[in-house]
């Protein structure tokens, strides 16, 4: 894919292939393209050049009906952009009801099974402004999983969280990658990564610098870029491995 | 020669002794501002769309619109829609005429100068409500309507599930401006005839010789009737708030 705003190029041929289950989380320094690469895929922000496949099919050939292949790929957003004059349980039924067509019963039955997989069941009658970052998000993420998409993308979800609402949010990405959830995840959270990820992408002024698994990341990242990189955030964020032990100890 | 001595209480008995035409005066002002306030809204929804989404033909052509509107007077474009574009509708009128107690009240739904009248104010009103529409739509953030289509709906669905309702219910303080404004507007319409209360004011004011107190009760009924507008606004914005914002 390529990508440009006007003089500026955002990405420079940037080429991955997304198997079915298949968690791949993308980083690397603002600016580099992360965002835009999601917004090329969900075709919200078409690419200048290239092609984007999805099962097949050609989504970037013209004539395509890319409100349908939308409902294919869910988004969660950095600022949740959740409907902000709907209740939780209505933000996650509005896409059932308005473009799947499904009946008011039918649409609320799903949602608020999508609000139980994030665990915000109980808060479904509230506003988004009456709830907290991380909870918003949990209903972002339903929102995404109630149209039960092939793909997921996540644009930074827990970068513009308090430190103590990241857990939650993060507890509930782990969750439904294990259940087989095919995503792409733009993050820094390389606890997370290490967890789940199949790939790991590092993207750097809208090109590819490095790509393989988080164990090649973690113990020897071929580029002075990237370890650079990993070392600013291990000393910005720690790692965040604590946090997943203790997780997976919750789990058992 | 006798001086008449001004006696004002007796001044503001002889003019409410003329209430049959301050009422008639009254209704045709708020039929007048009813339906230019809801033609002017229709039509400024549609301009505040076509600007905001319309791609570049449509948004110039209701840029353009709305800017000359706001640059001209109000009394040139009633003037020029009344006699300057010389439309041949003819002279009628759709009224009714009821009676209370001993007085013959008529109230003219519908003629040329009413519906001249009618056309005039929602043109000029649209303008301005259309920019007040606007300024309520851009303070939505483009995630909302990102979101929107992120799930599959088509830009049109967003605009009208996501972004109006938000939008309505912002705009309505800014709003109640331009509610609290045309019906002082609908003034302009008695110069071409029509008898809204201003210009049943003047009849009075010829009838009677009084003009300083019949200007003063007009004004009146003007202030305590926008401050029920005003006060209706109010509550319905607060009705309409979104809980936690």
């Amino acid at each position: 894919m390529w990508k440009s705003y006007e003089d500026l190029q955002v990405l420079k041929g940037v080429s991955f292939e997304l198997a079915e289950k298949e968690v791949k989380v993308i980083f690397g320094p603002s600016g580099s393209g992360k965002s835009t690469l999601l917004r090329c895929i969900n075709m919200l922000n078409p690419p200048d050049k290239g092609e984007i496949f999805l099962h097949g099919k050609n989504i970037t050939a013209s004539g395509v009906n890319l409100n349908e292949i939308r409902t294919r790929i869910g988004m969660v957003f950095q600022h949740f952009n959740l409907f902000a004059h709907l209740k939780a349980i209505d933000n996650v039924s509005i896409g059932l009801r308005r473009v799947k067509g499904f009946s008011k019963e039918e649409a609320r039955e799903k949602a608020l099974e999508a609000l139980e997989r994030v665990k915000m069941a109980e808060w479904a009658d509230h506003y988004p402004a009456q709830l907290s970052g991380g909870q918003q998000q949990r209903v972002g993420i339903a929102r995404a999983l109630s149209m039960e998409p092939d793909i997921i993308l996540f644009d930074e979800p827990t970068s513009a969280l308090d430190p103590e609402l990241i857990g939650e949010v993060l507890q509930v990405m782990l969750d439904i990658a294990k259940a087989g959830t095919t995503m792409v995840v733009v993050t820094h959270e390389m606890g997370f990564a290490k967890a789940v990820a199949t790939e790991m992408i590092f993207l750097s002024e809208g090109a590819v610098i490095e790509r393989g698994t988080p164990k090649h990341f973690f113990m020897k990242p071929e580029s002075e870029r990237v370890r650079k990189f990993l070392k600013q955030l291990e000393v910005l964020y720690g790692t965040h491995e604590q946090m997943i032990d203790l997780l997976e100890e919750e789990e058992k | 020669m006798i001086f008449q001595q001004n006696n004002p209480i007796g001044e503001i008995f002889t003019i409410l002794g003329y209430w049959d035409r301050i009422l008639s005066g009254f209704l045709t002002t708020m039929w007048l501002y009813v339906w230019a306030l809801m033609i002017g809204f229709f039509l400024g929804l549609l301009l505040s769309l076509f600007r905001q989404y319309g791609g570049r033909i449509l948004s110039r052509v209701s840029g353009g619109y709305i800017e000359f509107i706001r640059g001209t007077p109000l009394i040139a474009q009633l003037f020029f829609i009344f006699y300057g574009l010389n439309i041949p509708v003819g002279t009628w009128n759709v009224l009714a005429r009821f009676s209370i107690f001993d007085k013959n009240i008529t109230f003219i739904f519908l003629n040329h100068r009413i519906l001249f009248g009618i056309i005039a104010l929602s043109l000029n009103s649209a303008a301005y409500q259309a920019e007040y529409l606007r300024s309520s739509i851009m303070s939505i953030g483009a995630g909302q309507l990102m979101a929107a289509q992120s799930i599959g709906m088509s830009r049109v669905a967003g605009i009208r599930h996501i972004i109006l309702p938000q939008a309505l219910r912002r705009v309505i303080p800014a709003w109640s401006n331009e509610a609290a404004y045309l019906p002082k507007y609908t003034v302009v319409v008695s110069l071409i005839g029509a008898t809204e209360l201003f210009g049943q004011a003047k009849s009075i004011v010829a009838d009677s010789f009084i003009s300083l107190t019949t200007y003063i009760i007009v004004a009146i009924i003007f202030l305590i009737t926008i401050a029920i507008i005003s006060k209706g606004l109010d509550t319905l914005h607060k009705r309409t708030e979104i809980p936690g914002l």
